[in-house]
Order: structure tokens, then C-alpha cells, then sequence
């Protein structure tokens, strides 16, 4: 080389350094970030991802349930009385926004009067069918012939009157049972009681349901809701000074997520860089001279978010709180370059890069095939991590090379504490021996006793008061603790009601004291529907039978005119149409809160079930039905996609060793190999013998760790062959990493709390296994 | 759902109720204006109201127009002044009704649970006999003008709703007896709809066990 091959160089290197951050910061700059970053938790799921649970909550994230809010007002003056004309009021106010679809006080009957009307009139529709067919499966229970069915249906329907009229509700449905002896009405009111609300003005509140248009999840959804209830209250509080309000919506949730995300971005890149600056401080002669390092970091990061961007259409938010702490593995490069003191005074620039090449590719093509394997993980947000770390990985490589290529002198010096401690080894080969021989048992010992358990609701940053304020409002709303709420659901609605009753038989067998409720009741399974007018047919006689059967058990069976009226018309003209025109006519009179209830008309049919008592064995999958908790958890779906970072990890890990032997000699590569490795286990070990339960991230931070210790495996490879202490830019590489993934621990996101103390452990083991290592083995020649 | 819709049904049950015409005892020579402090009638309202807890056995009379004898059915009454009032239905199915200020709740003999909301306008019958049962004079005054006759021992009360939502399912209740005894209670829609309950034995200031009260209350 020449002497001005360096200039040149430099100049090359400038150029291209300047172009990438060209062209990143303008690719960067004309993104629409609302559109392709998400923070919605179920934007972690991959579209395709087969598990029912995750359909339904998909369902109903996208559906009417997840945009509707709640609003209990309270008079201050006047605590134990309902404000109900502020909450006509505020449910107006609301309704005329633009924002909200629909908005009702409850207690405001008219919905529901008009609900009711529509079923009473379409009962022979709507529950005649079931009647006829659950009254047909019981017959044939009876093994008696055909021609009987007429008079024990009617023996039957007279002997249940006479029971009904015994119950306590009986009184006030004398009218309703004159027009519906055959109990239509009154066992549907029956079945759907455990859906029963403590009331309408619970607790002195007066409630406001209220639906928004705009997903909860997206701006519209959030800031422009939030100010219309704003200005809605401040009109009610004109005309009723002392009501309060006490209100929630997932929307409230979504917008308190984003805001704690960003922050903790904010935040706690703030706090890593400042920890990064307190390990340098301490462990570097001319401070300032770190700052050349922040180039290098902010390469990488520049590089890793184009390409995210490039390759991904939409990333979630979490990839960049994990991903920012990419400065702590990015920085390793930085200071294994420019760390290095010369060889000889004078020594070029691409000289000394030579020389460290094969550790630094060694180091950076290792880890980045360990992350390029999470690209074929099934869960989308894993593959984006696998992605950014491996983009930024390759982006920091080439940035620490070209930028210090510039330099005039690339040389950082640290400080010396700590050197010679090799030299005084034999009064510590015995108690390191036994420090290793305890931490091998361990890492062999401890991960058996290791407990996993995946929760999605871990992915956010828990919420205590907002939590605490949608349950005081969801009690009020009715929403009690003694009953388990499930989903029935399937591709159509007559399919999600057929098993809605395979459902409700199935919970008739395990729990027979328990009450289950659904809305879906109202509807007949299409089975029954089609079958009806054959079986109407059938009943010619019964109208006789009926009246027979209603004298000989006290009845005046003239007082039933109107009955006899009715099913005479719906014998002579059964009620006809498509099975779907069932639910498309009921349609327009299910509003408000009861249309939660159900989902008749989206691309997946569902009926929801109270069941009283709560704590029923869940239903088993062929019942195509879903607890609620167990969609607010989604741990069996989490648990698979651990199992299948684990396995991809395990192949990470593999080709990475595998990586390390064919490029090291044996005894080298072993050492290289088992480093890593032990520092996981150890870390694994310590968290089962510790009873810490873990998951998916803790999982992935395991990966992260383990690749960092690979690093500092490699660099200290020369040093320890010598029986010298690690270099100076290990020490250094690994502190900064531990201190930013141990602010990373500090995050409120229980996930990423979980990533960062796994990786700032992994990595302090690490740094400690390379330091004391060479003096355990003592008698290193020197 | 819902409470809404369960209300909503009932309210459907009773919307076209027949309006019942007054029995003739409904005389403006028989209204009671201060009943508290009638001399003639506080004497007995003092006494049947339960300042204690209660315990009597009860004949139910249910009358339909369209049936030709009435449903009976057979029981006991539990009134607790603090907890509520509580009716164990032995017969023909058993069965324990329970009216508080939660609202009513059917439980039946398997343990089951029903509830109705306390604003339930279903509720109003049974809110009326509550406060009959407890002859809690502030709220019958409010709620129904007091009519009564009272003759040789022998006395009737009439109540008559004011409100014009309960009077559309609940003509009057009619309160007779002897001495200090209530005898029996009449809820009465129309002279074809009505129900009568016929108080048995009462014991005065019973005390319920834990076990009795977990049981028969909320």
C-alpha cells in the first residue's frame, strides 16, 4: 500500500458512508409511520395463524365489541340517586357525533320493548321450530309409534302449563300465556335470566352504551373519541354541575399503550446511551473519544430500520423497543476496532482491519445466520426481530470499518486495572475451579426445574388504574366474577348455532347446576327449521288434543282462542324463506348492548354463552367454543410459537458452532463453543433453581445473549490461547451490553423486562467466564 | 343483555294486563288519611309491623281467568327487617323467592340462581308485598291511599296504588284478619286474576342460624 492509497480510502469510505445515510434517512423520511408501524397486540399473530382463539379475538378486535364504550355517571350531590336525565343527555350528545355510530342511556326501553314485540310476534319462526324438535327427540326417547306424538306433545304442553303457573314469575305472564300456552316466551326468558344486569341504575350510577365507527386501534379511533366525550361532558356538566363520569373503551387502553411505548423508547434509549457513557467513563482513558462510536450505532440502527421497513409492510412497535437496544451488540464491532492498538507504529489502517477480520466476520456472520434462522419462524414479529437484528448486525460491521477507516488515528485506549491479575492465578485455581464446578451443575441442573408460561397480555405495559376503572364499569354494566363467559362460533350462523347447541347439551351434562344463557337461543338451528313444516304437517290432530289435554288439567280451553287462532295459521302456512332471513329480520331491532351478544352476519359467526356459576371445565375443541379468559391469554397459541423459537434457536445455536469448528481448530472452537452456551444454561439454571416462570421472550433473549457471548468468546480466543486476561474492548463490549439490556430490564413491558434481564445476565456470565476462565486453568504460559 | 332484555320480556308479560275495577270496600268513606296516626288503626299497624324477625307458614291461592281452580301451593315466609323477605315454596315444586333491595332472586332446589334487577317493573307486585309484609308505614303511605274497615275484631285494609305503572298490574291489596292476627293477603289484578295468601302460624322474633340465613337470604 502506498501512502495515498489511505486518502483514498478514507474518501471512498466517506462517500459511502454518506450515501447509505442518504438514501436510509430519505427512504425513512417519506414513510407514513402510523400506517406501517402497529402497537395492536394481536398484529403480533401471523393473518394466517389457524387457532380458533385467535380467529374469534380477530373478530372481535375488528368487530362492533371492540368499539363500544362505557359511561357511568354519578350525581355528587345526590349519591344514591341515578342522574338519569345527564345520562339522556350525554347519550345524545355522544350519538350526534361524528365519531360514534350509536349511542343509548340504559333504561331507555324502547329498544328492547321493540326487540320483544318483534320476537312475540315471530315466535312461531323463531321458537316454534326448536320446541317442535327438542319435543321430537324426546318422543323418540320414548319408543313409542308416530301416530302418539300428537297426544303426548299435547299431555306434555298442558302438564308444563300447569307446572309453569307455579313459579314465581307466573303472575305477571297471564296475559302472554293465554296468546303462548306452549310456553314459547316464557322458557326463552327462562334461559336467557343468567344474562341478568344488577340493574339499570346500579349503585346510584346512571349507564350510557356507546359505539364508535373507527377501529379503536387507529388515531381516529382514539384522540377524536376521546375529545367528543370530552365536549359531550362539558355540556352535561352545564345543566348538572355535581354529575361525574367515570368512562372506559378499549380505545383508552390502545392510546395508554402507545403513549408507554414511545416513552419507554424514549426513555430507555436515553437511559441506555447514558449507561453505556457511565461504562465507558469508567473504563476508558479520553471519554470523548467514545463519541466516535455513536456513528457507528447510529448506522446500524438507520440500516436495520430501512431494510425492516423495506422487507416488512407493517412491523410492530415492540421490534423497535427490542430492537433499539441493537446499539449494544452493534457497539461490540466499534470497539474491537478501534480498541486495537497498533502492531507497529505507522501500521495502515487496512492493515490492522486485516489483521481483525476474522474475528469480526467470524463474530458478525455467526450471529447474524443465528438471527437470519428466526426469519422462518411462523410468528411474524419474531421474523422482524430475526430481521432488524441481522440488518443492523451487517449495517454496524460495515459502518465500524468504513468509519474508522477516516480516522487519522483509530485508536481508543482503555484503562489498565485488572491486567496482570493472570499472573497471581494459583492462589485462585482452586476456588475458581470450584465457582465453575458449581455454575456446571447448575446450568446441568436448573433448567429441568424451569417453569413456561405464555401470556399475551404480557406484551403490554399493564395498566393498574385504567384496568381498575373498565372493571368498576363493567361490574356496574353487569359483568361479575361468578360467571364464565364463552364464544361459540363457526363459518356460518347456522353453523355457529348448531354448535351453540352441541355447546349448550355439552354444558347440561358437566355442569348441571350451572345456567347457561345465550342470545342465540332466540334463533332455532337450521335443522329444526327446515324440518318444521314436515313436522306441522304431522299435527293435524293436536290442536284437539291440546284443548282435551288443557281441561283435563283445569284449563278453560276456550280462554286460549287467540293460541288456537295462531297455530291454526301457522299449520295452514308454515313460516317460509331462507334459514338467514331468521337473523337478517331480526337484525335492525338488535341494537345497542345487545347486539354484543352475538355476531350473525361477519366472516365469522359467533353466539356468546353466560354460564352461572363461573368455573365450568372448559369445553373441549370439538365444540368449537371459547372461554373469554382464555382468549384474553392466548397462552396455548404463544406456548406453540415457543416451542418454535426454541426450535429454531436450537438450530441457530447449532449452526452457529458448527460455524465456529470449521473456522477455529477444536480446542479453540470448543472454548469458543462452550462460553456461550454455559453462560445460557447457567442463566437458565439460576432462573429454575430461582422458581422465575418464562416465556417466549425470555426464550429470545436467550438467543440474543448467547449470540453476544459468542462474541466475546471469539475475541478473547487469542488472549486465552496465551493465558492472558480478555482485551480491553471485550471488557468494555460487555459492560455496555449488560448496562443496556440491563435498562432494558427496567421497561414496564413485562416481555421486554424479561429480554433484558436475560440477555444482561447471560452477557455478565459471559464477561465473567472469559475474565476468570484463563486464571482457573492457571499455568498458562505466559 | 341482560337484565335489559329480561326486564323487557317481562314488561311484555304484563303490557297488556287488564285494568281490574276496585272491590266496593274502595269507598272514600273508608280512606284512612294518617293511618300512623289514626287512633283508630295504629294500635294494629304497630303491632304487624315486624320490628323482629318473622316466621310464618303461608297458603298460596293463584287465580287465572283461564283456569278453572286456582293453583296452590304451600310454604313458609321468612322476613328478616334487615336482610329482606324470603319465601320458601314447599309445594307443589320447591323452591326459595327472595326480595331485597338487590331485587328478587329465584333459587331453586338444585341451588340455581335466577336474579331480577331491582328496578324490574315485574318487581312492583312483589315490591308491594314486601312492604306489606313489613307494614312499613312511610312507604305504604307513599305508594298506596289506605282504605279500611274494622268491626268487632274483625278489619280489612285496602291498598291501593298511586302509581299509575303498578296500578296498571295491581288493583289493590287487600290485608284481612282478626285481633292483631293477619290472616290473609290479596293481591288482586281483576276479579278474575288474583292471588291470596293465607298466613298460618307466626312466630315472632326467631332467630335464624348462619346456616338458615346463607340458605334463605342473600
Amino acid at each position: 500500500m502506498n501512502a495515498v492509497e489511505p486518502a483514498r480510502q478514507k474518501l471512498i469510505a466517506r462517500g459511502v458512508l454518506a450515501v447509505f445515510i442518504l438514501l436510509c434517512t430519505g427512504w425513512l423520511l417519506r414513510l407514513d409511520y402510523a400506517e406501517r408501524i402497529s402497537t395492536n397486540v394481536l398484529d403480533l399473530i401471523p393473518p394466517g395463524e389457524p387457532s380458533p382463539e385467535v380467529a374469534v379475538v380477530r373478530n372481535l378486535a375488528g368487530n362492533r365489541q371492540a368499539r363500544v364504550m362505557l359511561f357511568a355517571l354519578r350525581d355528587s350531590a345526590a349519591p344514591n340517586s341515578p342522574p338519569a336525565a345527564a345520562a339522556q343527555l350525554l347519550a345524545g350528545k355522544l350519538a350526534h357525533a361524528p365519531v360514534f355510530a350509536e349511542a343509548a342511556a340504559i333504561g331507555d326501553a324502547t329498544a328492547e320493548t321493540e326487540l320483544g314485540r318483534k320476537i312475540f310476534a315471530r315466535r312461531f319462526a323463531l321458537l316454534l321450530p326448536g320446541w317442535l324438535g327438542e319435543a321430537k327427540r324426546a318422543f323418540g326417547r320414548t319408543g313409542r309409534p308416530e301416530k302418539e306424538f300428537s297426544p303426548w306433545l299435547a299431555e306434555r304442553a298442558a302438564s308444563d302449563l300447569e307446572a309453569f303457573l307455579a313459579r314465581p314469575e307466573a303472575m305477571s305472564m297471564q296475559e302472554l300465556v293465554r296468546r303462548d300456552p306452549l310456553l314459547l316466551v316464557p322458557k326463552l326468558i327462562a334461559q336467557v335470566g343468567p344474562f341478568g344486569l344488577p340493574g339499570t341504575q346500579a349503585d346510584g350510577h346512571a349507564l350510557v352504551w356507546a359505539r364508535i365507527k373507527p377501529s379503536p386501534f387507529t388515531a381516529e379511533g382514539q384522540q377524536p373519541a376521546f375529545a367528543a366525550v370530552e365536549r359531550a361532558f362539558a355540556q352535561v356538566r352545564a345543566q348538572y354541575p355535581s354529575v361525574e363520569l367515570c368512562w372506559s373503551g378499549i380505545n383508552r387502553f390502545a392510546a395508554a399503550s402507545r403513549a408507554r411505548i414511545e416513552w419507554e423508547i424514549k426513555t430507555l434509549n436515553l437511559a441506555s446511551l447514558l449507561a453505556v457513557l457511565a461504562v465507558g467513563c469508567a473504563l476508558v482513558r479520553r471519554m470523548w473519544k467514545m463519541l466516535h462510536l455513536v456513528p457507528v450505532i447510529g448506522c446500524a440502527l438507520l440500516g436495520a430500520w430501512t431494510a425492516s421497513t423495506l422487507a416488512f409492510h407493517r412491523l410492530h412497535i415492540l421490534v423497535f423497543v427490542i430492537g433499539s437496544l441493537l446499539s449494544g451488540v452493534a457497539i461490540d464491532y466499534g470497539f474491537y476496532i478501534y480498541m486495537q492498538p497498533s502492531r507497529q507504529p505507522g501500521e495502515p489502517y487496512a492493515d490492522k482491519l486485516r489483521r481483525l477480520l476474522k474475528p469480526l466476520l467470524a463474530s458478525c456472520l455467526t450471529t447474524v445466520i443465528g438471527f437470519s434462522l428466526l426469519l422462518f419462524s411462523d410468528l411474524p414479529f419474531i421474523r422482524q426481530v430475526g430481521f432488524f437484528v441481522s440488518a443492523g448486525l451487517l449495517c454496524a460491521l460495515a459502518a465500524a470499518m468504513l468509519y474508522f477507516a477516516q480516522l487519522e488515528q483509530p485508536f481508543l485506549e482503555g484503562r489498565t486495572f485488572g491486567r496482570n491479575a493472570a499472573g497471581h492465578g494459583s492462589r485462585w485455581r482452586g476456588p475458581l475451579r470450584a465457582l465453575f464446578l458449581a455454575a456446571v451443575i447448575i446450568a446441568l441442573v436448573g433448567p429441568w426445574r424451569l417453569h413456561w408460561q405464555d401470556d399475551v397480555r404480557e406484551l403490554d405495559i399493564p395498566s393498574p388504574a385504567l384496568l381498575a376503572n373498565d372493571q368498576a364499569l363493567r361490574t356496574l354494566f353487569g359483568d361479575t366474577p361468578d360467571r364464565s363467559v364463552y364464544l361459540t362460533y363457526g363459518d356460518s350462523a347456522a353453523e355457529a348455532r348448531r354448535h351453540l347447541e352441541d355447546f349448550l347439551s355439552y354444558e347440561a351434562r358437566a355442569a348441571p347446576g350451572a345456567s347457561a344463557a345465550s342470545l342465540g337461543l332466540v334463533f332455532p338451528t337450521e335443522e329444526d327449521w327446515r324440518k318444521m313444516p314436515a313436522r306441522l304437517a304431522r299435527l293435524d290432530g293436536f290442536a284437539g288434543d291440546f284443548r282435551a289435554a288443557l281441561e283435563r288439567h283445569g284449563f278453560d280451553a276456550g280462554a286460549f282462542a287467540g293460541f288456537f287462532d295462531d297455530w291454526s295459521r301457522t299449520q295452514q302456512q308454515p313460516p317460509a324463506g331462507g334459514y338467514s332471513k331468521l337473523y337478517e329480520d331480526l337484525q335492525p331491532v338488535i341494537t345497542g348492548p345487545l347486539a354484543q351478544f352475538y355476531d350473525a352476519d361477519g366472516p365469522l359467526c359467533w353466539f356468546m354463552t353466560v354460564v352461572k356459576p363461573s368455573g365450568t371445565p372448559a369445553p373441549p375443541a370439538g365444540l368449537f367454543t371459547v372461554g373469554v379468559d382464555q382468549l384474553q391469554s392466548l397462552n396455548r397459541v404463544f406456548t406453540r410459537y415457543r416451542w418454535s423459537a426454541l426450535r429454531l434457536s436450537l438450530s441457530g445455536l447449532g449452526l452457529v458452532i458448527a460455524s465456529v469448528f470449521i473456522i477455529y481448530r477444536f480446542r479453540a472452537g470448543l472454548r469458543i463453543a462452550l462460553i456461550p452456551a454455559g453462560s445460557c444454561f447457567f442463566i437458565f439454571g439460576m432462573f429454575g433453581l430461582l422458581g422465575q416462570t418464562l416465556n417466549l421472550f425470555h426464550l429470545l433473549g436467550a438467543f440474543l445473549g448467547l449470540c453476544l457471548a459468542h462474541n466475546y468468546a471469539i475475541f478473547s480466543s487469542e488472549s486465552a490461547r496465551a493465558g492472558a486476561p480478555p482485551p480491553a474492548p471485550i471488557r468494555l463490549s460487555a459492560l455496555c451490553a449488560a448496562a443496556s439490556f440491563g435498562v432494558l430490564s427496567l421497561s414496564r413491558i413485562p416481555v421486554v423486562h424479561g429480554l433484558g434481564l436475560t440477555v444482561a445476565l447471560i452477557v455478565l456470565t459471559a464477561l465473567a467466564a472469559v475474565e476468570l476462565e484463563p486464571r482457573a486453568r492457571g499455568g498458562a504460559p505466559n | 343483555m341482560s337484565r335489559r332484555f329480561l326486564t323487557l320480556l317481562f314488561c311484555l308479560a304484563g303490557a297488556a294486563a287488564l285494568r281490574a275495577e276496585p272491590p266496593s270496600l274502595l269507598d272514600p268513606a273508608t280512606l284512612i288519611a294518617d293511618p300512623a296516626h289514626d287512633p283508630a288503626w295504629q294500635d294494629l299497624l304497630a303491632r304487624l309491623a315486624p320490628g323482629k324477625n318473622r316466621l310464618c307458614a303461608f297458603v298460596e291461592r293463584r287465580y287465572f281467568p283461564f283456569r278453572r281452580t286456582p293453583i296452590v301451593l304451600t310454604g313458609e315466609v321468612r322476613i328478616a327487617p334487615d336482610l329482606g323477605l324470603s319465601l320458601h315454596y314447599l309445594t307443589p315444586e320447591p323452591r326459595i323467592v327472595i326480595v331485597d333491595g338487590r331485587g328478587l332472586l329465584i333459587r331453586d332446589a338444585s341451588g340455581r340462581e335466577q336474579a331480577v334487577p331491582a328496578d324490574g317493573r315485574a318487581l312492583a307486585a312483589v315490591d308491594a308485598l314486601v312492604d306489606v309484609l313489613r307494614f312499613d308505614l312511610p312507604r305504604l303511605q307513599k305508594n298506596f291511599a289506605v282504605h279500611g274497615w274494622r268491626e268487632a275484631g274483625v278489619w280489612t285494609l285496602a291498598l291501593v296504588p298511586r302509581n299509575p305503572s303498578l296500578a296498571s298490574s295491581l288493583s289493590a291489596v287487600m290485608i284481612s284478619g282478626e285481633q292483631m292476627k293477619l290472616g290473609k293477603i290479596e293481591l288482586i289484578e281483576s276479579a278474575a286474576q288474583r292471588v291470596e295468601i293465607l298466613i298460618g302460624e307466626t312466630r315472632e322474633g326467631v332467630t335464624f342460624s348462619a346456616d338458615e340465613l346463607a340458605r334463605y337470604f342473600r
